[in-house]
């Protein structure tokens, strides 16, 4: 069984009400979850908070799982990612200032390049990279963070019709990178 | 970019790529959540591309965020917070009862003096369990003889009745062994037990108990209702 795999089968049991099933899925995957959490609010009790109602979440809906298409640590971390976020608006966390100097439009490809490219497990972080590298830093703000586009705006000092004006032509070169 | 010639002629189609994946990211007002949540109800494509958004995230999250051990507790909190306090074990629910043998005896005396109780004459009672009630059982009165030569135990409820829709079940709990079910209690006041041969030796110094349950008994073989009384088998 790929770790896939078990993830989706232990999803699938908790579906079913399957207490030790829900222990396993905790222990298989609360840690990185936890990271996710942590990433986006900074502060370990609240992100322990939001794990809980993730968890709590997880046990009453896994039935609703297979409807919706994830693959089941998409579904995971997307859930987890929402209340994340959810959390840390409600909480006014204010951004980590972004350098003005990171900010200056640069043509050339982040420092990684396409190192990684080959990778097709790592697709979109090489398209990420293929972004000019202040460009990639706002997206991975906006997925890794959670911050909107206030956020970005209020860390970067730029307006935000011009942030978003950015942001949007980042994600359609990389949509446009990741459908080659 | 073959995508964008194929929305040209789609006016409603204009923004949706961009929106999709600020959709994606929560980036959108609560009002445009709504509005594009409506096209995305008409549009399997876009709700395709959400789809793809998110599973592309999901993965570069996955692959860039450190795995960190949450404290212990919140296994345990999850634990509580879900599967609420696990009811307590028929032993703990029961063990003051199992101390309270003497009060037990006396309390049975009292009853029997005062005519609080009347036992069948056929039965000639050599163990006798004044069950007192639980926490769960208040207002219940039963007491339960045992005719160890007959094979036969009778219970006598006086006071206190099972709750709407559920019945009373006798549980024998011999040593540490797991509950055995005597059987289930009628809606008379006195019911009549036959014993299985096999438990008579058991019966000086083991506990019976009364739980509710539903009609016809526990469907596991083990109580899963509440125990409304219980007390000590002693000779009488």
């Amino acid at each position: 069984m790929t770790p896939q795999e078990e993830v989706e089968n232990l999803i699938a049991r908790v579906a079913m009400g399957d207490r030790a099933a829900f222990t396993r899925l905790y222990d298989r995957t609360s840690a990185k979850l936890f990271g996710v959490c942590l990433r986006v609010l900074d502060d370990r009790v609240e992100a322990e908070e939001v794990l809980q109602d993730v968890f709590v979440t997880v046990w009453n809906k896994a039935d609703s799982y297979k409807v919706n298409g994830y693959s089941p640590m998409t579904w995971l971390i997307t859930i987890t990612r929402n209340r994340a976020i959810d959390r840390r608006r409600a909480l006014k966390q204010p951004p980590v200032p972004i350098e003005t100097a990171d900010l200056l439009p640069d043509s050339k490809p982040g420092p990684e390049g396409a190192a990684l490219a080959a990778s097709e497990a790592r697709q979109i972080q090489a398209c990420l990279d293929e972004l000019p590298r202040a460009r990639g830093h706002l997206v991975r703000r906006v997925y890794l963070d959670g911050y909107s586009y206030a956020d970005l705006s209020q860390a970067t000092g730029v307006n935000l019709n011009t942030i978003r004006t950015w942001l949007r032509r980042s994600l359609m070169a990389l949509r446009e990178c990741l459908s080659r | 970019m073959s995508d964008q010639t194929k929305q040209a002629g789609d006016t409603g189609g204009d923004d949706g790529r961009e929106l999709a994946a600020e959709y994606a990211l929560g980036l959108l007002s609560d009002a445009e959540i709504a509005a594009f949540e409506a096209r995305l109800e008409e549009d399997a494509e876009l709700r395709a591309d959400v789809l793809a958004w998110q599973e592309h995230f999901a993965a570069a999250i996955y692959q860039e965020t450190e795995a960190v051990e949450p404290s212990p507790q919140l296994a345990k909190r999850l634990q509580t917070v879900l599967f609420k306090p696990e009811k307590r074990s028929l032993w703990q629910q029961i063990w003051p009862y199992g101390l309270g043998g003497v009060a037990a005896a006396l309390v049975l005396w009292l009853s029997v003096t005062t005519g609080l109780v009347t036992l069948d004459d056929a039965l000639r009672a050599d163990l006798v369990a004044e069950l007192a009630p639980t926490e769960d059982g208040e207002g219940l009165l039963i007491r339960a003889a045992v005719d160890t030569e007959r094979g036969a135990v009778q219970v006598v409820r006086s006071a206190g009745a099972a709750p709407e829709g559920r019945v009373f079940e006798l549980w024998l709990i011999a040593g540490d062994t797991a509950p055995v079910s005597l059987g289930l209690l009628s809606a008379d006041e006195s019911t009549l037990i036959d014993l299985p041969e096999d438990i008579l030796a058991d019966l000086p110094g083991a506990l019976l108990a009364i739980s509710d349950e539903p009609p016809g008994g526990s469907p596991t073989g083990a109580p899963t209702g509440l125990v409304r009384a219980a007390g000590p088998l002693t000779a009488s």
